[in-house]
């Protein structure tokens, strides 16, 4: 059981979860649940200092678990979940941190949430996917339901509801792909690695793929399926604000590279420019959207749905800068827009209000709170230099190579940012100090040192990309050949490994 | 011949680590400011450090032979995916090194005068850690190893603009101007990044995950075929538009003169707008193998230099005249790049800094002196109380003007006698024009405000010279204005054209050669054209101006053919307005329509089936019963 | 013969059901499940006698095992619902009303 680091991960916040709400104050839970995160991050950067970018799937742990149906309790990671996996490990100790203290549940929640999260990036087994995928959704429901603003309710719903309708089709389209399998080669399995070489198409399959689709494309989410983002987001409590824009969102994007691109790769290529066109359309309406905001947390909302528009364009684009830009982009965007969450969360903390237009002058007063939130917002709009270029530049330059006019489209990502985000910049930070903002105070040393790891992370992605890019570039390079490789040779190879077992 | 050094990363390094420190400093100490000579001192260093490497790597440059001219620097490798492979790296060939050399100059004299104009401010350190932020990126920009580093520089330097412009940041109007100058020249870069996509994915078998670098990129140009080609020129060259304020993006230059002068001068009018003309010459290889979009470039240019320069003609405040004055040089720059005459371009860039820069401090002091007043109708008479300042704004107007022997003259009519040698004389007559406007507008700024009577006595009394921190860079400009043009004397003065035999193995350029009668004919021309200007500025303005409402042609150029206006009202207004209507009528009513068609469904369902739920146990135990002989009666019958 | 103790135990449980169905004192109602109960255990042991095996007796066992804890909860159930309402019609209960 202890003997892959992913299982400790996985299940340690989950037990420390549960073992939270036996503390007998709010403040021990939240020290145990920082505590307990200090851990799981400690053991991310250690698997990410031993990942080796060469070697395909590793920390590997498998063992049955049922049986008669070839389920196995599989997990691992390759270059695909690694920064993902990194993302979700290192910034959620400051979940903990940053924000005032809420009650045991409220971090039980939080821990259970980051299991969850973890297991479904690491497992190799469709059906232990599929149940940490659904496991992650009930502390969203919780947190925002009990915690959240005063419209929580109607929001906890419609992301509740929205959410599972998706996996519900997901589900389907996951017993297909494994009654396929079985058809073809008369066992059960639900490993993904097995299952990948299928490449199913026509008939039924065609269906199967859009199940995946929109299972992936409301989590992303991708426009139109965005509606329930906007009340989600800005009803939730900045702490899941967070965790929904830095890492879940992104493991919609995770489960379409890992699962529908070798699934169902002739679908996917004849859909491909369907879904990229989505993308854009997404990141453009989303990007307008957010001029029109008064609310600087519902503004960031649908920056983040036009930022996850441009991750999910680079995904269509199947190539393997684009990809690459994606998967660095997933980690490069939590911590931008991510932690511009969390910013606003102390704001509000502090004010009392999120309306830009009670704000204003708040860099005359928090020197260093307005020059973190502007790295924050830089990275966000994509400045060389900081995490957001690479993953941008990255994704252009292979939507160039996919279509030059989809390129185009796709560039206007550089303007539409800067439009709103300047806009909000200089409502809340510049001009005439409001009454408001006169009470507010700047970060204290400890918030200011709790953001510093993640100023430095915003450069060292920007300056040093290629730390992470080399452990995942050859992993998307397999990826994108398989992508495109013909059917057969994938079945073939397939019953081979079926033999030999 | 070796050609890796390891000092070149110093010269964008020091600066910004000054930016860096100088920047934590006042972060901290904002509330009690730390002494403003403490800032001063730190901030002198980086500039200067920077310019020492420069003339070293200058001096290294100039041992070896001319066809070899490089050094450059690997630090480490950028990103790397598939074939493409970025090394951030730094390379300095004749080219960079020119800009370099006036760069580092020139942004250690402002630094200079920006120690005497800004003394007293408030957010003093916030200001010079802006200002060696800014160098460190305009040096990036310039060493730059290929375009995606170069962009880095591109794009940090917009940003400084964009701080620096918005410094006053208690006013709207000036965060406004800022936020228009990032906006606009993102859209720039937008063109840049795309160009930079598609010439990747033009060269990239022939790279062949070679580092994506200039040199590499030359060496495997000849493979790019034509359209491919002629999209990499024209996306780049609106990167250019946007960075160095070309038609049709050129709105957002006159806006930035919001900011303190020092920034005008520096960044507004010596240095990052012209980062456009470096990055065409930067690509000559491309342009010159592609002459429709040399064309285009020739064209928008001189274009927005007549545009330019009508406008320029009737603004009153002094800092706009200077401005729409850049944006005109500006374009004579690009159509002397487009016209493939690069190190013309390259050699009014040059001139240009040094008195454009003059024009901006001088205007500074000015400025200074008249406690912030900028409109050149309040002004006049200023002569007698600031004499030094009076001869080196002329010094600095005559060489913008052109008239020989100032630097101005040397640079802009080889660009014109370049142009017509090419055989592009529709251009050069435009340029003629322009000259002659460009010698009324900026002596018609000289005679108003320092010639005639004091229009506005109280503030006359109070003008003063200002200190020597900030005169002496103003004469060392002036001299420079004076015979920087004797750097590239041309042979028709018996010169042996030194820049642009120094910049030849960085540009491919094919010289045209026409005949020295023409030259001296188109010379003399030009020059009578000069004098009518300022004969014409001087008959109207030097004795008893009048400043009556203006009519017609002139009011539209005042109010600057209403682009702005047309921008907003097509452009911002209505995205605006999408906005508010995405998320006011949009969003709730269209697209979340399925969303709320299915909890509607499902209401009306349940309205449907709740008449069943009575609520009584014992109705539960009808349907029970009924159920119950239902199934005994189906059960009887199947058996 | 068996058709006339079935007869009975379809009479006693049709009783029951109209118990159940028309009376709306709780507390009848509790009466005649119990009287259902019974019907069932009657036919129960009518077939055990007709089979001649034991299993009816013992579900019919069952049955009284249970119907016993029924009427203890059943009843413990009822003295709460008077002390809340006060009384026991049942029409007063439709909690479940849609």
């Amino acid at each position: 059981m202890f003997e892959s680091a992913l299982t400790v991960m996985i299940f340690l916040p989950i037990v420390a979860g549960a073992l939270i709400l036996l503390c007998p104050a709010k403040g021990a839970a939240r020290i145990t649940g920082f505590f307990v995160s200090l851990i799981v991050l400690m053991m991310g950067v250690q698997l990410f200092i031993d990942f080796d970018g060469q070697a395909g799937m590793q920390f590997v742990y498998n063992t049955p678990w049922i049986p008669s149906l070839g389920i196995n309790f599989g997990l691992g990671v390759d270059g695909i979940s690694l920064l993902v996996l990194l993302t979700s490990a290192v910034l959620f100790p400051l979940v903990f941190c940053v924000l005032k203290e809420q009650s045991r549940a409220f971090y039980a929640n939080l821990l259970l949430c980051q299991g969850a999260m973890l297991g479904a990036i690491c497992a190799t087994d469709l059906v232990v996917f599929y149940i940490f995928w659904e496991i992650m959704l009930v502390p969203i429901f919780f947190t925002i339901g009990i915690y959240g603003g005063p419209r929580r309710l109607p929001a906890t719903l419609k992301i509740t509801i929205y959410t599972i309708a998706g996996s519900l089709l997901m589900l389907v389209g996951i017993i297909y792909v494994a009654n396929c399998y079985h058809q073809q080669f008369g066992v059960w399995t639900f490993d993904m690695a097995r299952l990948s070489g299928l490449s199913l198409s026509g008939g039924f399959a065609g269906w199967a793929f859009l199940m995946f689709m929109i299972a992936f494309a409301i989590k992303i989410p991708i426009f139109p399926f965005h509606t329930w983002l906007p009340d989600a987001y800005t009803e939730a409590p900045p702490a899941t604000s967070f965790v929904l824009s830095a890492i879940m969102a992104k493991i919609g994007v995770y489960g379409m590279i890992r699962f529908v691109l070798p699934f169902f790769a002739p679908e996917f290529i004849s859909w491909a420019t369907f879904f990229l066109f989505l993308g854009i359309i997404g990141m453009i309406y989303c990007g307008i959207a957010a001029i029109g905001q008064k609310d600087i947390k519902r503004m960031l909302a649908f920056s983040s749905a036009s930022h996850m528009g441009v991750i999910a364009i680079g995904v269509c684009a199947m190539n393997v800068q684009s990809l690459t830009g994606s998967l660095f982009q997933i980690a490069a965007h939590a911590t931008s827009t991510g932690v511009l969450f969390l910013f606003v969360g102390l704001m509000e903390e502090r004010l009392k209000t999120r309306n830009i237009d009670a704000l204003g002058g708040l860099a005359y007063r928090a020197p260093i709170f307005a020059t973190f939130f502007a790295v924050a917002m830089l990275a966000s709009v994509g400045l060389p230099g900081t995490s957001g270029f690479i993953g941008e530049f990255l994704i252009i330059l292979g939507t160039v190579k996919y279509s030059m006019f989809l390129g185009l489209l796709t560039g206007f990502t550089l303007i539409v940012g800067v439009c709103y985000m300047l806009w909000m910049f200089q409502r809340v930070f510049y001009e005439k100090e409001s009454e408001t903002s006169a009470h507010f105070t700047d970060l204290t040393v400890g918030e200011a040192f709790s953001f510093l790891p993640v100023m430095i992370i915003i450069f060292v992605m920007g300056i040093f990309p290629q730390l992470f890019i080399s452990k995942i570039e050859p992993a998307v390079q397999q990826q994108i050949a398989q992508l495109y490789a013909p059917a057969q040779q994938q079945v073939v190879a397939n019953e081979i490994s079926v033999t030999d077992k | 011949m070796e050609h890796t050094v390891n000092y070149l990363v110093c010269i964008p390094l020091l600066p910004l680590a000054g930016a860096f420190v100088l920047g934590m400093m006042h972060m901290f100490t904002c509330k009690n400011p730390l002494p403003e000579k403490l800032y001063s001192f730190l901030a002198m260093l980086g500039p200067l450090g920077s310019l020492i490497f420069t003339l070293i790597v200058f001096a290294t440059l100039r041992e070896m032979p001319a066809e070899s001219r490089y050094l450059t620097q690997d630090l480490f490798t950028w990103f790397s995916a598939g074939d493409l492979h970025v090394d951030m790296g730094l390379f300095a060939d004749p080219l960079s090194t020119l800009f370099l050399l006036f760069v580092t100059f020139i942004g250690s004299l402002i630094h200079i005068y920006s120690i005497g104009y800004m003394a007293g401010e408030e957010n003093y350190g916030k200001y010079f850690a802006y200002f060696n932020l800014f160098l460190g990126s305009m040096l990036i920009l310039v060493l730059g190893s290929g375009p995606v580093v170069m962009f880095i520089g591109w794009e940090a330097v917009g940003l400084c603009s964009y701080l620096l412009i918005s410094f006053y940041t208690k006013e709207r109007d000036n965060v406004l101007a800022g936020n228009k100058a990032f906006i606009v020249n993102r859209v720039g870069d937008l063109g840049f990044v795309l160009g930079v996509a598609v010439l990747f994915w033009g060269l990239h078998s022939s790279l062949g995950g070679a580092g994506f670098d200039y040199l590499n990129i030359k060496a495997s140009a000849a493979t790019l075929t034509g359209g491919a080609g002629l999209a990499v020129c024209l996306l780049l060259f609106i990167g250019a538009t946007g960075k160095s304020a070309q038609i049709p993006l050129y709105v957002w230059l006159p806006d930035a003169m919001a900011g303190p002068t020092p920034v005008s001068a520096l960044i507004h009018a010596a240095t990052m707008v012209t980062a456009g003309v470096y990055m065409v010459a930067r690509f000559s290889f491309l342009y010159a193998s592609f002459p429709l979009a040399g064309d285009v470039v020739a064209w928008v240019g001189i274009l927005t230099a007549l545009l330019a320069a009508i406008i320029g003609c009737f603004q009153r405040d002094i800092k706009k005249i200077l401005a729409y004055s850049t944006v005109s040089q500006l374009g004579y720059m690009f159509a002397g790049v487009g016209v493939a005459a690069y190190s013309a371009g390259i050699f009014h860039v040059f001139t240009h800094s040094f008195f454009k820069a003059l024009l901006f401090l001088g205007a500074g002091s000015v400025i200074y002196a008249l406690h912030h007043e900028q409109d050149i109708w309040k002004m006049g008479g200023l002569k007698k109380k600031m004499p030094l300042t009076w001869i080196v704004m002329v010094v600095g107007a005559l060489a913008l003007a052109g008239f020989p022997p100032f630097a101005g003259f040397f640079s802009k009519d080889e660009i014109l006698f370049m142009a017509l040698a090419k055989g592009h004389w529709m251009i050069w007559l435009i340029g003629v024009c322009v000259a002659g406007l460009t010698a009324f507008y900026s002596f018609r700024l000289i005679f108003l405000v320092f010639h005639g009577e004091p229009r506005d006595q109280k503030s006359y009394e109070k003008a003063h010279e200002p200190p020597p921190v900030m005169t002496i860079p103003l004469i060392i400009l002036a001299i420079g204005a004076t015979f920087a043009g004797f750097f590239n004397l041309p042979a028709f003065f018996a010169g042996d054209s030194m820049v642009s035999t120094w910049l030849a193995p960085s540009l491919l350029e094919h010289h045209s050669e026409a005949s020295r009668i023409t030259e001296g004919v188109a010379m003399v021309l030009s020059i009578a054209v000069v004098l009518l200007g300022i004969f014409y500025a001087w008959k109207k303005f030097a004795f008893k101006p009048e400043d009556k409402p203006l009519i017609g042609f002139a009011k539209w150029a005042e109010d600057k053919f209403y682009v702005d206006e047309f921008y907003d009202a097509f452009i911002v207004q209505p995205w605006i307005a999408f906005g508010r209507t995405i998320s006011n009528f949009i969003e709730p009513n269209i697209v979340d329509l399925p969303a709320q068609g299915t909890a509607w469904l499902y209401g009306v369902l349940g309205m449907l089936f709740k008449v069943f739920q009575a609520g009584y146990v014992r109705v539960y135990a009808i349907y029970m019963v009924i159920g119950l002989s239902l199934m005994s009666i189906f059960l009887s019958q199947s058996l | 013969m068996i058709e006339d103790y079935l007869v009975l135990s379809v009479i006693l449980f049709c009783i029951g059901i109209l118990g159940v169905i028309s009376r709306r004192n709780v507390f009848t109602v509790l009466m005649s499940i119990e009287l259902m109960l019974n019907a069932a255990n009657l036919a129960f042991v009518a077939f055990a006698r007709l089979n001649e095996t034991m299993d009816g007796q013992i579900l019919a066992m069952m049955v009284i095992a249970v119907a016993a804890a029924e009427a203890a909860l059943g009843l413990a159930v009822i003295i709460l619902l008077h002390r809340q309402k006060g009384r026991l019609d049942s029409n007063v209960f439709s909690l479940l009303k849609g």
